[in-house]
């Protein structure tokens, strides 16, 4: 088979277990996205040994490659809102990035603190 | 079908120019030159420049989102892969997030309570850190506006990318965990994908804080706005 059409094949059958997510998602009336439920079906398959790694190796190779491909078109979207961060809306762009520095450096603080306490424990 | 066409036109040129900001980044190296950010960029500029509106664009971007969802899906093969590393460092990962969730929900809030903006706004902004689908279901039951809050996700996550190199300076992050749960805790998939770009270590992490954080946002949310309100 060639690689263009094991990626293919592969792409479509993380696509199912996408649907099935989603699937879950609407029947049981969940928070999480079905895309999320789909991630963790995988990560059980895979665990349980239900699926071998090479039915998705090159396909999920593929897709993580050109991951920040696949956002595109939701980050274009922030165009249509460009009139909400008129006059005052700026500043809510400079409290989104504050929060979002202080979540970042300090739960990264936190979990590099404790890892290395742990690393260190080990050794 | 009379849209296949310019659907076509439109993948084609986001592809090219996902190919060129690609091509741009490996050879600057700047953060600012992030496929992601340059990509996006300039096709809002395109659209604007020809005065095309997003649902045109959609008209072939709607055939890229479908890939969006096992995209992430995708992301489980490299957490698999580290399972045995990522289980020893479970507990740095979920407290780490935990912090996160919870300063994230409480930063957004009280910086635009103080900075004095409706309501309607700050529901809108308190789920941030989270990927779209649950941040817009965070801020619609608590009453915000589902698409408003989608725009603060994106300044979560496209904003993290541009600010995490600063950040991550400041803060002395240089541990694959400690860049992985900041990423996934503060900007979601677009900070996992930066973060898968680097260093699959790194990303695995950020793609179970990003998990975990969605979980616990979710949870937290309710209660911490009633709370401060």
């Amino acid at each position: 088979m060639s690689k263009a059409v094991t990626i293919i094949l592969q792409i479509t059958g993380l696509y199912i277990i996408y649907l099935l997510g989603t699937l879950i998602q609407n029947t049981f009336n969940l928070f999480i996205p079905g895309s999320v439920i789909g991630l963790v079906i995988l990560f059980a398959l895979l665990s349980l040994k239900i699926v071998p790694e090479h039915w998705f190796k090159q396909g999920v190779g593929f897709m993580i490659k050109h991951l920040p491909f696949f956002f595109i078109p939701a980050t274009v979207g922030v165009m249509s809102y460009a009139y909400v961060f008129e006059g005052k809306g700026v500043l809510l762009i400079l409290i989104g990035l504050l929060s979002t520095a202080l979540v970042m450096g300090i739960s990264g603080f936190v979990a590099q603190w404790m890892a290395r306490r742990r690393e260190a424990a080990h050794e | 079908m009379s849209s296949l066409l310019p659907a076509s036109f439109i993948i084609i040129l986001t592809i090219l120019i996902y190919q060129g900001a690609l091509f741009i980044y490996r050879r600057f190296r700047r953060i600012y030159t992030a496929p992601i950010i340059l990509s996006t960029v300039t096709i809002i500029i395109l659209l604007l420049l020809f005065g095309l509106s997003y649902d045109t664009y959609m008209l072939g971007g709607k055939w890229i989102d479908y890939l969006l969802g096992p995209a992430v899906v995708a992301l489980a093969f490299p957490l698999y892969q580290y399972r045995d590393l990522l289980k020893r460092m479970l507990l740095p990962i979920l407290v780490g997030t935990s912090v996160g969730a919870f300063i994230g929900v409480t930063s957004g809030l009280l910086l635009s309570k103080w900075a004095g903006f409706s309501e309607l706004i700050i529901h809108s902004i308190v789920p941030k850190s989270v990927t779209t689908p649950v941040a817009m279901s965070i801020a619609e039951s608590s009453g915000g506006v589902m698409p408003l809050a989608a725009v603060f996700v994106m300044i979560a996550g496209i904003g993290g990318v541009l600010i995490h190199p600063v950040v991550m300076r400041f803060s002395r992050l240089t541990h694959p965990l400690g860049k992985g749960v900041g990423m996934g805790s503060a900007s979601h998939a677009i900070g996992t994908a930066t973060s898968m770009e680097r260093d699959p270590l790194e990303g695995s992490v950020s793609t179970i804080a990003m998990v975990l954080s969605a979980v616990l946002v979710s949870i937290l949310a309710p209660g911490l706005t009633i709370l401060f309100m």
